[in-house]
């Protein structure tokens, strides 16, 4: 049972690990909890109550909280971790550009590279005018700070203009880049790319053939599912 | 020599068109200023004359647009970017958002266009140097004021290497001291030899830099002339167009019949 | 550098060459305070010092223009007046009572804050309904709201287009109507943001009769400007911001006076060119086109 937990934990510590090096472990620490608990809670909510086992804990109700239960939950719990831990370290430790432009040079299409990192502009730059948009509204008396009948009052003024400015934004700026050749389609040569080091290339091939190994693993029955 | 010929050009799902048969010619090293009230169409004039119009916001555009004899019809937004390029009001829009520095910022016109590297190098500093912004190069480009944003997005715009360029009311949203970069920036955009079409509703601005100015009104070109005269044309106030202040000065005190600024010893 | 001159102009707009030392300085002092603010601070979360101690007295009645570069602290002193933001040290009195931690809806019957970009505002569709949007957050109801909209777009020259889309108008008449949703509110004080940018001849003409009008009725009128021609002839009093301080306060005269030009230089602002016509000329102070004419005409 215990060995169920070995492996993701162990993971999780690495990854850990890899994100105090990379100086974003505070903030990939608070992601992984945000994203991961809702799942978290129900995974442990149907797993606990309903699983059968033999070894009752605790009655509640209809339900029968048994011990296996709540390992499966446990189980599950720590290979949830692992994941969204993974995946945050990768979202977290990498420079988007970097990425993009490393997988132009591979051969991916330039205008990814544009629409990656557009997307990643999008964000705060929404938020930004929604900020602006809520001070001139409120200027104009909309009390966001009122009833709960007033602030639903203010979806329609508030949400409205961002979505049109947006818009507005989005046309110009396309118009901005396409003067500027952005839609042309064919290679470009990079000024710059990530360099990549013996040492990631080797930590690369050894990820590829681990995940191989583990999948022909499971495929043969030597790994075999949580119980 | 870029040309309108006959332009007339309707907006996608407008029932009307904005242009009538604009005529209206860009040679080589002169520098147009276009002026006119709002709506008047000068915006327009600028997307149509480059290529945007229908190109990449749709609507339908009679008449022709020539560039040294040759119809552009036909070519992509890519292609006819390398003859004529457009900048706009908002410094901000313009970023593209994928550069880390000014200077990648402004090689991404010329990298686009699937130059090497060394060609790519030389045009983004020979423009940072046109435009005397070689200190911005390693600035953040989202962190300059709009003045500097502006004059990054001219920059951009240059290393594309057009014989054409045409801003749409490039300080409309700056301050003072934006503005002032950007008209040095003009001056040093005419010294390269590019034509240069800018639209403006500050006449003190084309004042002393344009070669010639013409008037819109209602969608149509009602006056196309050497600056001077132009800009000294008592009908502009009627078109929406405020005179230069020097041109409204002079009147004020012809009207009192009071010695005119030359007389009084003013520098022109 | 010349030093900060604080003199607090009478009611009403008009410039001119307006002697130095206003008559009515005693009568203005005692007038009320539309807006009081005393050694102002601010700094956003993210650290930027945007104001670094302003004081600025506004009479009730007076014209007043904020001009500086983007960056000095013009539109950050302003958002203090309506409540949008709470000084982080100081003290902003509007109307006599001290407005920190009162609720910006509450605020907005006193003080109508225009912003730059009408499309970040912008959400009715049609532009009766626009306008329509303040007055009712206000209480207005009935025929009471609908002379309130109908005078409003008639000041912006928008009375034929109440029942247009707003995104029908073209971009100056937008911003033309996110100033009239503000007037419609009819609030003592009204603060103006760029009004006259990107408006060609007759939109400023509008501007500058809307101003007109507002201190003919008695209301304090602010507005933040970068035309200086505009803030010479439309305005009794120009304070000019830089790096989050006042660095001039006075009347057109005196600001644009040739011994103020270091001051507004180092700010990279440029007196009107009547000013620099009238200083060359050695006529005094001529900071607008009529002055200088008179001037001259005085002369000969």
């Amino acid at each position: 049972m215990a060995g169920g937990y070995l492996v993701p934990m162990a993971l999780i510590v690495i990854v850990l690990a890899c994100a105090a090096v990379a100086g974003v472990l505070h903030r990939l620490v608070r992601v992984s909890l945000v994203l991961t608990l809702p799942i978290a809670i129900s995974v442990i909510l149907v797993s606990a109550l309903t699983r059968p086992g033999e070894t009752v804990l605790l009655v509640l109700g209809p339900f029968d909280i048994t011990l296996e239960g709540i390992d499966f939950a446990g189980q599950t719990l720590v290979r949830l971790f692992a994941i969204s831990t993974a995946i945050g370290l990768f979202t977290l430790a990498t420079d988007p550009r970097a990425f993009v432009f490393d997988l132009e040079r591979r051969g991916l299409s330039p205008r990814f590279a544009f629409i990656a990192a557009a997307t990643i502009e999008a964000v705060p730059a929404m938020a930004a005018r929604a900020g602006v948009i809520a001070a001139a509204q409120r200027s104009r008396g909309l009390d966001t700070e009122g009833s709960l009948r007033a602030r639903l009052r203010g979806v329609l003024p508030l949400v409205g203009p961002v979505l049109l400015s947006s818009l507005t934004e989005v046309e110009e700026r396309s118009l901005a880049l396409e003067v500027r050749a952005f839609g042309r389609p064919g290679r470009r040569h990079l000024l710059w790319w990530p360099p990549d080091r013996p040492l990631e290339r080797v930590a690369r091939w050894l990820l590829v053939a681990a995940l191989a190994g583990l999948v022909a693993a499971r495929l043969l029955g030597a790994w075999p599912p949580i119980p | 020599m870029l040309e309108l010929r006959g332009a007339t050009y309707r907006y996608a799902g407008y029932a009307r068109p904005v242009l009538h048969e604009v005529d209206l010619a860009l040679r080589d090293g002169e520098i147009v200023g276009l002026v006119g009230g709002t709506e008047s169409g000068k915006s327009t004039i600028c997307l149509v004359a480059s290529g945007l119009a229908p190109l990449s916001i749709g609507g339908e555009l009679r008449g022709e647009v020539r560039i040294d004899g040759e119809p552009t019809a036909g070519l992509s937004v890519h292609e006819l970017a390398q003859w004529v390029v457009i900048g706009f009001q908002n410094p901000a829009t313009q970023r593209s958002g994928v550069a880390a520095t000014v200077f990648e910022e402004v090689a991404l016109g010329p990298m686009n266009l699937g130059l090497p590297v060394a060609e790519t190098l030389a045009r983004a500093r020979r423009a940072l140097a046109t435009l005397r912004i070689e200190h911005l190069a390693d600035r953040d480009p989202a962190r300059l004021s709009g003045g500097q944003g502006q004059l990054v997005a001219i920059a951009g715009l240059l290393a594309m290497g057009p014989r054409h360029v045409i801003l749409d009311e490039p300080t409309a949203q700056l301050d003072p001291e934006g503005s002032n970069l950007v008209a040095a920036a003009l001056r040093d955009l005419a010294a390269t030899g590019a034509a240069l079409l800018v639209a403006e509703q500050r006449t003190d601005l084309l004042d002393g830099l344009c070669d010639r100015v013409v008037v819109v009104d209602g969608g149509r070109i009602v006056l196309d002339g050497p600056a001077a005269a132009t800009l000294e044309d008592r009908r502009l106030e009627d078109w929406g167009v405020e005179p230069p202040s020097r041109v409204r000065l002079a009147r004020a005190l012809a009207a009192r019949g009071l010695p005119s600024l030359a007389e009084l010893g003013w520098p022109a | 550098m010349a030093g900060v001159s604080t003199v607090a102009a009478g009611a009403g707009g008009a410039s001119g060459a307006a002697d130095a030392g206003v008559a009515a300085a005693g009568a203005s002092r005692a007038a009320a305070a539309a807006i009081e603010v005393a050694g102002l601070v601010h700094v956003y979360p993210e650290g930027t010092r945007a104001l670094t101690g302003v004081d600025l007295r506004v009479a009730v009645g007076e014209s007043v223009a904020i001009v500086g570069q983007n960056g000095s602290g013009k539109t950050t002193l302003v958002r203090h007046l309506n409540g949008l933001l709470r000084p982080t040290e100081g003290v902003v009195h509007v109307d006599g009572r001290d407005v920190t931690g009162e609720r910006v809806a509450r605020l907005a019957g006193f003080v109508g804050l225009t912003f730059q970009d009408p499309d970040r505002q912008i959400f009715a569709g049609r532009a009766r309904a626009e306008v329509a949007f303040g007055p009712r957050n206000l209480g207005l109801r009935g025929t009471a709201l609908e002379a309130a909209v109908a005078d409003a777009l008639a000041a912006v020259g928008l009375a034929d287009a109440a029942d247009v889309n707003p995104y029908d108008l073209g971009y100056s008449r937008r911003r033309l109507l996110a100033i009239a949703s503000v007037l419609a509110m009819r609030t003592p004080i009204v603060i103006l943001d760029e009004p006259t940018t990107g408006q060609d001849l007759r939109g400023v003409a509008l501007v500058r009769e809307i101003v007109r009008g507002l201190v003919a009725e008695g209301r304090t009128v602010l507005a933040i400007s970068h035309d200086m021609r505009f803030v010479a002839e439309a305005f009794g009093r120009v304070v000019v911001m830089r790096e989050g301080r006042v660095v001039l306060d006075g009347t057109p005269a005196e600001v644009f006076a040739e011994a103020a030009w270091p001051a507004l230089a180092s700010t990279w602002l440029e007196p009107p060119l009547a000013a620099r016509v009238g200083a060359h000329l050695g006529l005094g102070s001529t900071p607008t086109e009529s002055a200088l004419v008179e001037a001259l005409a005085v002369r000969s």
